[in-house]
Protein backbone atom coordinates (compact mmCIF):
# COMPACT_ATOMS: atom_id res chain seq x y z
CA UNK A 1 0.00 0.00 0.00
CA UNK A 2 2.96 2.54 0.97
CA UNK A 3 4.72 1.98 -2.34
CA UNK A 4 1.49 2.45 -3.75
CA UNK A 5 0.83 5.88 -2.80
CA UNK A 6 4.76 6.76 -3.70
CA UNK A 7 3.38 6.24 -7.33
CA UNK A 8 0.45 8.19 -6.61
CA UNK A 9 2.53 10.68 -5.52
CA UNK A 10 5.43 10.41 -7.92
CA UNK A 11 3.12 10.45 -10.79
CA UNK A 12 1.53 13.45 -9.20
CA UNK A 13 4.82 15.28 -9.26
CA UNK A 14 5.44 14.35 -12.38
CA UNK A 15 1.89 15.60 -13.97
CA UNK A 16 2.37 19.09 -11.43
CA UNK A 17 6.23 19.78 -13.36
CA UNK A 18 4.70 19.25 -17.09
CA UNK A 19 1.09 21.23 -16.55
CA UNK A 20 3.93 24.01 -15.14
CA UNK A 21 6.32 23.18 -18.35
CA UNK A 22 3.66 23.92 -20.89
CA UNK A 23 1.85 26.77 -18.80
CA UNK A 24 5.31 28.52 -18.42
CA UNK A 25 6.04 27.53 -22.25
CA UNK A 26 2.28 29.34 -23.34
CA UNK A 27 2.80 32.22 -20.99
CA UNK A 28 6.69 32.71 -22.13
CA UNK A 29 8.68 32.19 -18.63
CA UNK A 30 7.87 30.84 -16.07
CA UNK A 31 7.66 33.85 -13.58
CA UNK A 32 5.00 34.72 -15.91
CA UNK A 33 3.31 30.98 -15.91
CA UNK A 34 3.44 32.06 -11.85
CA UNK A 35 2.01 35.70 -12.93
CA UNK A 36 -0.73 33.98 -14.58
CA UNK A 37 -1.54 31.17 -11.48
CA UNK A 38 -1.00 33.82 -8.68
CA UNK A 39 -2.82 36.63 -10.13
CA UNK A 40 -4.88 36.37 -13.23
CA UNK A 41 -6.79 32.74 -12.45
CA UNK A 42 -8.58 34.20 -9.55
CA UNK A 43 -9.91 37.01 -11.75
CA UNK A 44 -10.94 34.38 -14.92
CA UNK A 45 -14.49 33.47 -13.40
CA UNK A 46 -15.78 36.64 -11.45
CA UNK A 47 -18.61 38.41 -12.50
CA UNK A 48 -22.00 37.26 -12.56
CA UNK A 49 -23.15 40.14 -14.75
CA UNK A 50 -24.71 39.20 -18.26
CA UNK A 51 -26.16 40.68 -21.17
CA UNK A 52 -29.66 42.64 -20.03
CA UNK A 53 -28.42 42.49 -16.37
CA UNK A 54 -28.66 45.82 -14.51
CA UNK A 55 -25.48 47.57 -15.18
CA UNK A 56 -23.73 48.67 -11.74
CA UNK A 57 -23.24 51.88 -10.36
CA UNK A 58 -19.83 53.09 -8.86
CA UNK A 59 -18.45 56.10 -7.73
CA UNK A 60 -15.57 57.15 -9.45
CA UNK A 61 -12.50 59.32 -8.78
CA UNK A 62 -12.30 62.34 -11.79
CA UNK A 63 -8.44 62.85 -12.75
CA UNK A 64 -8.35 65.72 -11.04
CA UNK A 65 -8.51 63.37 -7.96
CA UNK A 66 -10.72 65.48 -5.91
CA UNK A 67 -14.28 65.65 -7.93
CA UNK A 68 -16.00 62.20 -7.89
CA UNK A 69 -19.05 61.10 -10.04
CA UNK A 70 -21.03 58.19 -10.97
CA UNK A 71 -21.05 55.89 -14.10
CA UNK A 72 -24.54 56.33 -14.64
CA UNK A 73 -24.54 59.92 -14.60
CA UNK A 74 -21.97 59.54 -17.97
CA UNK A 75 -25.67 58.06 -19.89
CA UNK A 76 -26.83 60.82 -21.36
CA UNK A 77 -29.89 59.48 -22.50
CA UNK A 78 -27.56 57.12 -25.23
CA UNK A 79 -25.39 53.90 -24.88
CA UNK A 80 -22.29 54.61 -22.97
CA UNK A 81 -19.36 52.85 -23.32
CA UNK A 82 -17.42 51.59 -20.51
CA UNK A 83 -13.42 50.70 -20.88
CA UNK A 84 -11.97 49.28 -18.02
CA UNK A 85 -8.14 49.15 -17.93
CA UNK A 86 -4.68 50.03 -16.48
CA UNK A 87 -1.60 51.44 -17.60
CA UNK A 88 0.67 48.44 -17.41
CA UNK B 1 -6.57 50.51 -26.82
CA UNK B 2 -5.59 52.01 -30.06
CA UNK B 3 -8.70 50.40 -31.32
CA UNK B 4 -10.96 51.92 -28.34
CA UNK B 5 -9.94 55.32 -29.59
CA UNK B 6 -10.74 54.43 -33.29
CA UNK B 7 -13.77 53.47 -32.28
CA UNK B 8 -14.94 56.90 -29.81
CA UNK B 9 -13.10 58.64 -32.71
CA UNK B 10 -16.31 57.03 -34.96
CA UNK B 11 -18.93 56.80 -32.65
CA UNK B 12 -18.16 59.58 -30.35
CA UNK B 13 -21.35 61.58 -31.56
CA UNK B 14 -23.64 58.55 -31.11
CA UNK B 15 -22.86 56.66 -28.00
CA UNK B 16 -21.35 58.58 -24.31
CA UNK B 17 -17.67 56.63 -23.43
CA UNK B 18 -16.41 56.40 -20.08
CA UNK B 19 -12.62 55.09 -19.24
CA UNK B 20 -12.70 53.96 -16.00
CA UNK B 21 -8.51 53.56 -14.90
CA UNK B 22 -8.38 50.30 -12.26
CA UNK B 23 -5.76 48.60 -10.28
CA UNK B 24 -2.33 47.82 -12.57
CA UNK B 25 -2.51 44.68 -14.23
CA UNK B 26 1.39 44.10 -14.42
CA UNK B 27 2.97 46.34 -11.34
CA UNK B 28 6.58 46.16 -10.45
CA UNK B 29 5.89 44.92 -7.30
CA UNK B 30 3.78 41.47 -8.83
CA UNK B 31 3.13 40.71 -12.04
CA UNK B 32 5.58 43.10 -14.28
CA UNK B 33 6.22 42.14 -17.80
CA UNK B 34 9.50 42.17 -20.16
CA UNK B 35 7.50 44.70 -22.22
CA UNK B 36 6.37 46.87 -19.38
CA UNK B 37 10.71 47.72 -18.71
CA UNK B 38 10.97 48.35 -22.90
CA UNK B 39 8.09 50.63 -22.87
CA UNK B 40 9.15 52.34 -19.84
CA UNK B 41 5.68 51.96 -18.12
CA UNK B 42 6.78 50.74 -14.97
CA UNK B 43 4.87 51.29 -11.65
CA UNK B 44 4.22 49.88 -8.14
CA UNK B 45 0.84 48.69 -7.38
CA UNK B 46 -0.69 52.16 -6.06
CA UNK B 47 -1.44 51.65 -2.13
CA UNK B 48 -3.52 55.44 -2.18
CA UNK B 49 -5.47 57.47 -4.23
CA UNK B 50 -3.16 59.94 -5.08
CA UNK B 51 -0.53 57.27 -6.55
CA UNK B 52 -3.19 56.16 -8.45
CA UNK B 53 -4.44 59.58 -9.66
CA UNK B 54 -0.98 60.22 -10.64
CA UNK B 55 -0.45 57.04 -12.85
CA UNK B 56 -3.69 57.94 -14.61
CA UNK B 57 -3.11 61.55 -15.45
CA UNK B 58 0.68 59.83 -16.57
CA UNK B 59 -1.09 57.73 -18.61
CA UNK B 60 -3.57 60.48 -20.36
CA UNK B 61 -0.71 62.61 -20.85
CA UNK B 62 1.77 60.45 -22.02
CA UNK B 63 -1.08 59.08 -24.70
CA UNK B 64 -3.08 62.42 -25.15
CA UNK B 65 -5.86 59.91 -24.39
CA UNK B 66 -8.94 61.83 -25.84
CA UNK B 67 -11.48 59.50 -23.96
CA UNK B 68 -13.63 60.85 -20.79
CA UNK B 69 -11.58 59.17 -17.72
CA UNK B 70 -12.10 58.61 -14.36
CA UNK B 71 -10.46 56.11 -11.55
CA UNK B 72 -11.65 53.26 -9.47
CA UNK B 73 -11.06 54.09 -5.79
CA UNK B 74 -8.96 52.26 -3.66
CA UNK B 75 -12.25 50.47 -2.68
CA UNK B 76 -12.13 49.13 -6.20
CA UNK B 77 -15.98 49.40 -6.29
CA UNK B 78 -16.13 49.57 -9.80
CA UNK B 79 -13.45 46.85 -10.78
CA UNK B 80 -15.50 45.09 -8.62
CA UNK B 81 -18.79 45.18 -9.67
CA UNK B 82 -17.72 44.91 -13.46
CA UNK B 83 -15.03 41.89 -12.91
CA UNK B 84 -13.10 44.54 -14.80
CA UNK B 85 -9.58 43.31 -14.19
CA UNK B 86 -7.19 43.86 -16.21
CA UNK B 87 -9.53 44.74 -19.01
CA UNK B 88 -12.93 44.64 -20.29
CA UNK B 89 -15.16 46.21 -22.67
CA UNK B 90 -19.25 46.81 -21.86
CA UNK B 91 -21.99 48.52 -23.56
CA UNK B 92 -24.90 49.82 -21.22
CA UNK B 93 -27.84 50.74 -23.37
CA UNK B 94 -29.63 53.73 -23.01
CA UNK B 95 -32.52 51.65 -20.07
CA UNK B 96 -29.24 50.50 -17.98
CA UNK B 97 -28.68 47.48 -19.28
CA UNK B 98 -25.41 45.50 -19.67
CA UNK B 99 -26.09 45.62 -23.91
CA UNK B 100 -22.30 43.87 -24.04
CA UNK B 101 -20.27 41.94 -22.33
CA UNK B 102 -16.74 41.96 -23.53
CA UNK B 103 -14.73 39.02 -21.98
CA UNK B 104 -11.57 39.25 -19.50
CA UNK B 105 -8.54 41.02 -21.25
CA UNK B 106 -5.49 40.47 -22.55
CA UNK B 107 -7.08 37.27 -24.47
CA UNK B 108 -10.71 37.94 -24.69
CA UNK B 109 -10.56 41.84 -24.76
CA UNK B 110 -12.31 42.14 -28.49
CA UNK B 111 -12.94 45.78 -28.92
CA UNK B 112 -13.85 44.70 -32.30
CA UNK B 113 -16.80 42.89 -30.70
CA UNK B 114 -18.03 46.47 -29.16
CA UNK B 115 -17.36 48.04 -32.47
CA UNK B 116 -19.75 45.43 -34.59
CA UNK B 117 -22.24 46.06 -31.47
CA UNK B 118 -21.60 50.03 -32.47
CA UNK B 119 -22.19 49.38 -35.87
CA UNK B 120 -25.13 47.08 -35.93
CA UNK B 121 -27.16 49.92 -34.56
CA UNK B 122 -25.27 53.40 -35.77
CA UNK B 123 -23.95 51.88 -38.95
CA UNK B 124 -20.19 51.06 -39.91
CA UNK B 125 -17.37 53.10 -40.50
CA UNK B 126 -15.11 52.33 -43.17
CA UNK B 127 -11.46 53.20 -43.21
CA UNK B 128 -8.54 53.53 -45.92
CA UNK B 129 -6.36 50.62 -46.03
CA UNK B 130 -3.71 52.71 -45.43
CA UNK B 131 -4.99 54.30 -42.59
CA UNK B 132 -3.66 53.43 -39.13
CA UNK B 133 -5.81 53.86 -35.94
CA UNK B 134 -4.01 55.82 -33.43
CA UNK B 135 -1.77 54.57 -31.71
CA UNK B 136 -0.48 55.44 -28.06
CA UNK B 137 -3.61 54.21 -26.62
CA UNK B 138 -3.63 52.24 -23.25
CA UNK B 139 -2.51 48.66 -24.07
CA UNK B 140 -2.38 46.22 -21.53
CA UNK B 141 0.56 44.54 -21.78
CA UNK B 142 -1.03 41.67 -19.53
CA UNK B 143 0.59 38.32 -20.02
CA UNK B 144 1.59 36.33 -22.08
CA UNK B 145 -0.32 38.13 -24.67
CA UNK B 146 -0.97 41.58 -24.96
CA UNK B 147 -5.21 48.24 -20.86
CA UNK B 148 -5.99 54.04 -19.57
CA UNK B 149 -4.92 49.03 -20.68
CA UNK B 150 -4.50 47.41 -18.99
CA UNK B 151 -3.06 45.71 -19.12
Amino acid sequence: MNRFWKWVAGVFGVLLVAAFAVLSFMAGSPKDAYGMVRYALPHMHRGKLKVGSDAPDARIVALDGVSRFHIRERTHGRPLVLVFGSFT
Amino acid sequence: MGDVVQIYEDYKDHVDFLTVYVREAHPTDEWQMKSNVKDDVCYAQPKTLEQRVAIANDFTRRFKFPLPFGIDDMGNAANDAYAAWPERIYIIDESGHIAYRGGMGPFNYKPEEAREWLAARYGAVKHEASASPPSGAPTSTAAPAAAPAAK
